[in-house]
């Protein structure tokens, strides 16, 4: 088992308990150590805070880093805010100045950040540290024939000079991910837009959101599947409004990728918290009875 | 083209050197500096998509010319974009729109100026380290899922790291 830092952020502790959960139980079964980091505050968030005061931004986002640095240990995320944050200030503060400003404030606290550890999304963690075989070889139910659609979001990708994860404008490793548990990805047209959560003025994430659950429909995918909780929240609760303005009904469960993998790797359907989403995916159910068939 | 500056005189464009100085004190502010106007950053730009207010190029160019009192407005049209970086992808100069967007709004923190829902999240960070508040209700879904109760953060070395150093601020 190798050892990460967990930095769980804050919304996906807080309201969604069930994909910390996934995470914990799924992780474990591709040999990583989930190590958990004590003192870390939010990250804090790339929209709101950051939109305030950049030094500040950045000053806590680098003790936040520090923790993992104290336990000489590389960091992970569960959600792309977090991912884009601590990204970002891990490759802004190469810069030898501003990493002495921010030093600087550290020194108030008895803290020094020194870039010593690295910062990836759990899913690229997983492609990276566990690779696609060893997720396969966790599955017990293959997700065999379900369509899925992936909704990438901004900052697993970009901005791609920072993330270095993967092709921002072809991206494989979320369909990979997904191959793995046995589902099929499908691609729809709007793949590439985001779901507008940053924007302030509702008119914009509305007709987004449209627009991308529309192609989600037409390629006829059972589940939005996502590795971000704002992403989720977006897809979640937004489509009730999206549906509301536009006078359309869509059905169209978003779901986070550890769940899916956590159901796939035969943890109960009940156990994962789906009954707290308004879109529930409940096409999982024709694979409940299938954890028994484990093949050798 | 935009109206770049409302003037009397079309031809006399006046560039407002304080206010670019302003932004470039800002981390990444001066970015815009390297703009060419190609409009690259315009295509793929989703708020741009579907505001017909919103341009990432024309931002630039008001940064340009230094036309701080036009972005610089309660419900300023900077709020409109959705952080996609969609932008910096896409420019051949590096400029990072969505970043030089983002320090045009710590100018507009500075001056206090505030979407409201975007200053309450801010509030609920500088109290209690975390964007989403706790609650009973939280700790009790947690133990659902047998997770340990949240911890407070430790705002006696957060709240300490939020305060600028006299003279910290970058320079061009
Ligand atoms: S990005 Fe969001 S979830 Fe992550 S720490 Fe920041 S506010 Fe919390
Ligand atoms: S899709 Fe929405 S929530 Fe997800 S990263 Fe993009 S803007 Fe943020
Ligand atoms: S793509 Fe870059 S250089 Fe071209 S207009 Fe946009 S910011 Fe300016
Ligand atoms: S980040 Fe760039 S591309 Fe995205 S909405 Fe803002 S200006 Fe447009």
């Amino acid at each position: 088992m190798k050892p990460f830092a967990f930095f769980p952020g804050c919304l996906i502790p807080v309201r969604y308990p069930a994909m910390e959960f996934a995470i914990r139980q799924t992780l474990p079964k591709l040999g990583i150590e989930i190590v958990d980091l004590e003192g870390a505050s939010c990250c804090p968030d790339p929209i709101y805070f950051k939109s305030k005061d950049k030094l500040a931004w950045l000053s806590v986002a680098a003790r936040n880093l520090t923790l993992a640095e104290d336990l000489g240990l590389d960091i992970f995320t569960n959600c792309s805010g977090c991912t884009a944050t601590l990204s970002e200030a891990y490759h802004l503060l190469k810069d030898d100045e501003l990493r002495d400003k921010i030093n600087k404030r550290l020194k108030r606290i008895g803290r020094e950040y020194k870039g010593t550890s690295r910062v990836r999304h759990v899913a690229t963690l997983v492609r990276d540290e566990a690779g696609y075989d060893a997720v396969r070889e966790s599955v017990v139910r293959p997700l065999d024939g379900m369509k899925m659609a992936i909704h990438y979001g901004c900052h697993l990708l970009k901005p791609s000079k920072i993330m270095n994860v993967d092709d921002p404008n072809n991206p494989t490793v979320l369909e990979n991910l997904v191959e793995a548990i046995g589902a099929t990805p499908v691609r729809h047209r709007n793949w590439y837009l985001c779901c507008g959560k940053a924007c302030q003025h509702e008119g914009i994430p509305l007709n987004m959101m449209h627009a991308l659950l529309s192609t989600v429909e037409d390629v006829e995918a059972e589940i939005l599947c996502l590795i971000c909780p704002t992403c989720f929240s977006q897809f979640d609760h937004g489509q009730v409004k999206v549906s509301k303005h536009f006078d359309y009904d869509f059905h169209i469960p978003p779901v986070y990728y550890f769940q899916l993998l956590a159901f796939a790797q035969g943890v109960p359907y009940e156990k994962l918290g789906f009954d707290r989403q308004r879109f529930k995916p409940e096409c999982l159910q024709r694979f409940a009875e299938s954890s028994v068939h484990v093949e050798g | 083209m935009a109206k770049a500056k409302k003037s009397s005189n079309n031809d006399v464009v006046k560039v407002d050197f304080d206010f670019r100085r302003q932004l470039a004190t800002k981390v990444e502010g001066n970015l815009a500096s390297f703009c060419y106007q190609c409009g690259a950053c315009v295509g793929d730009c989703p708020a741009a998509t579907y505001s017909d207010e919103f341009n990432p190029r024309e931002i630039m160019l008001k940064v340009l010319y230094g036309l701080g009192e036009e972005l610089m407005v309660e419900d300023s049209v900077l709020w409109q974009c959705t952080n996609c970086y969609n932008c910096a992808e896409r420019c051949p100069q590096d400029v990072k729109p969505a970043e030089v967007i983002i320090s045009l709004k710590n100018m507009l923190a500075d001056l206090g100026i505030y979407p409201p829902t975007v200053e309450k999240i801010i509030g609920t960070f500088e109290k209690t380290g975390r964007t989403t508040p706790l609650s009973p209700a939280v700790d009790r879904q947690r133990e659902k899922f047998g997770l340990p109760p949240m911890q407070p953060v430790p705002m006696d070395e957060v709240s300490k790291l939020l305060e600028p150093a006299p003279g910290e601020e970058e320079t061009e």
